[in-house]
């Protein structure tokens, strides 16, 4: 995996900020949902989008998964597409949690709810600490289809240079929840996170 | 220099609803546009509840969204592609729109207030009308495009292409549940007469009248398709060759009986028919099936036409003797 123009003390200090938003997002949603979230550090992978399609072919083949997708936008050209992908059984685990009952809402927008939730609680706790601020689209089910997943990322991720890929396991008790999120980032807007992520490496 | 100014006139102009409101859902601002488009005064409403201004919201579901901004700080939408409309307001082209209200697209964003420790939520109404609008003209599209797809031009009965991969799947649904299925092959008797007397339009208009007579004499889950020219077939499932012969009489019969005006003269006209019930040990193939029921109604045709003939269990050659 190439490391696209990261130095090591700035993938270092990307992951440090990220495990601090990973921990902001796990103590609210726990506050929110009102039981115990156990989040593993999530493992982050910086990579060129065009890797993204087959790494996740195997992982979702042959099942029922759902792609959401949100973008988000800030100050200083912090800005890309949020997508959060699921196997629809695990969807369904969080749905409960969530308070939905069946035929109260669609399953568009019980998935669409979920990711933004998921989605908006990490990137804020993430711009708090690059001291930005971040707005953000609706979200919008790209798929809920079985089979198709890899290429629709493809088509998704064809115009976007790198990916910052985390993959995000809560565990909730009673519940498991497994999903992955991917961070979709054009090219300059790399280049200002990295000037964000030097200045913060100035201050230490 | 400060722009604070310009906040209220542009909100005044903005062309989506804006309304503010506290963790007690008790509303602080609402903008112009929902002033007008919702008939209330942002005097008589305000500190009133979201709730009793708008008697038409959906409580239980808004309350949750709203918890969510509130406890997590993070913002909150709705589509209409999955909920219409939030509020229920009237939209800007009554006249040339099918919905009747606004289709909205709303978010919902967590608010820091410089003069109370409240917090507060704006509720931003997007205007989706047009989209909505699009999206049902699109649908409406592809259905009739997915009809004219498996849709014979003339007959408006199912094309060949449609009613032999109706008739593949049918087969495969039979053999798996060993259910019986039967399959009738009829041909209009002497068309080319008809042709030469009438002209093709009055050999159209007997195609026309016949296909749309025999379709409301059929039930709903038999599949009438046009075979070519003026051959057509039925398959008719969970029917065995008794059941299937009983309705083939019974169309003929009526066929012969339906008089057709045409250009004030009155057109009749006789099918034959051939029918075959489909033997999962002999009929691999849905071309077998078909073959079967062909050479039926080749025996209906020697025989002196207007009648049904069935397929018998090892026949494999047509009938030579005339009768």
């Amino acid at each position: 995996m190439s490391t696209l123009g990261f130095s090591e003390e700035q993938r270092d200090c990307l992951q440090e900020i990220i495990n601090v938003a990973m921990g902001l997002a796990s103590d609210k949603l726990a506050r929110f949902l009102n039981t115990f979230v156990h989040l593993q550090v999530p493992s982050i992978a910086l990579v060129g989008a065009s890797h993204i399609p087959a790494e996740f072919e195997n992982r979702y083949q042959d099942t029922e998964a759902a792609l959401v997708s949100q973008g988000f936008f800030g100050n200083e050209g912090v800005r890309g597409e949020a997508i959060v992908l699921y196997q629809m059984e695990n969807a369904h685990k969080i749905s409960a949690l969530l308070g939905y009952e069946v035929g109260d809402v669609s399953e568009i927008e019980m998935l669409t709810d979920i990711s933004s939730i998921l989605t908006t609680t990490f990137l804020n706790g993430l711009a708090d600490q690059i001291e930005n601020s971040l707005s953000y689209s609706a979200p919008r089910v790209l798929s809920s289809v079985k089979g198709d997943m890899s290429s629709l990322l493809r088509n998704t991720s064809f115009h976007w240079e790198h990916a910052l890929k985390v993959d995000i396991s809560y565990q909730l008790v009673d519940h498991s929840f497994n999903c992955d999120m991917i961070l979709l980032i054009p090219g300059e807007a790399v280049t200002n996170i990295q000037r964000i992520l030097d200045r913060i490496l100035e201050d230490y | 220099m400060s722009h604070a100014w310009l906040s209220s006139p542009i909100l005044a102009q903005l062309n989506s609803g804006v309304i503010v409101i506290d963790d007690e859902y008790q509303i602080h601002y609402l903008n112009a546009f929902i002033e007008r488009h919702a008939s209330v005064q942002l005097s008589e409403v305000q500190g009133k509840s979201i709730f009793s201004v708008f008697a038409d919201l959906p409580e239980a579901w808004l309350k949750r969204k709203l918890m969510s901004v509130l406890d997590l700080n993070t913002p909150a939408f709705s589509s209409w592609e999955q909920r219409q409309y939030i509020f229920k307001l009237p939209h800007l082209r009554p006249i040339t729109s099918s919905s009747q209200y606004m289709a909205q697209n709303c978010s919902m964003l967590p608010l820091v207030s410089d003069q109370t420790d409240q917090p507060l939520i704006c509720i931003l109404i997007e205007d989706a009308t047009d989209a909505f609008v699009y999206q049902q003209h699109l649908s409406k599209t592809l259905i009739e495009l997915e009809r004219a797809n498996r849709q014979d031009g003339l007959t408006k009965v199912l094309n060949r292409r449609y009613w032999e991969e109706q008739l593949k799947q049918e087969i495969h649904r039979a053999q798996r549940y060993h259910h019986p299925l039967s399959l009738i092959l009829f041909d209009l008797d002497k068309f080319k007469d008809l042709n030469d007397k009438y002209g093709h339009l009055g050999g159209d208009f007997v195609l026309i009248q016949l296909a749309s007579f025999i379709s409301s004499l059929l039930r709903d889950s038999d599949l009438f398709g046009r075979y070519g020219g003026e051959e057509f077939g039925i398959i008719l499932p969970d029917t065995g060759l008794e059941g299937a012969v009983e309705v083939a009489e019974r169309i003929c019969q009526a066929v012969a009986e339906y008089p057709m005006l045409f250009n004030q003269q009155t057109i009749r006209a006789s099918i034959s028919m051939g029918v075959a019930e489909l033997l999962p040990k002999q009929h691999l193939l849905h071309d077998d099936v078909i073959r079967c029921a062909d050479m039926a109604l080749y025996n209906a045709k020697r025989a002196g036409r207007n009648r049904v003939c069935s397929y018998l269990a090892g026949e494999t050659e047509y009938q030579k003797k005339v009768n």
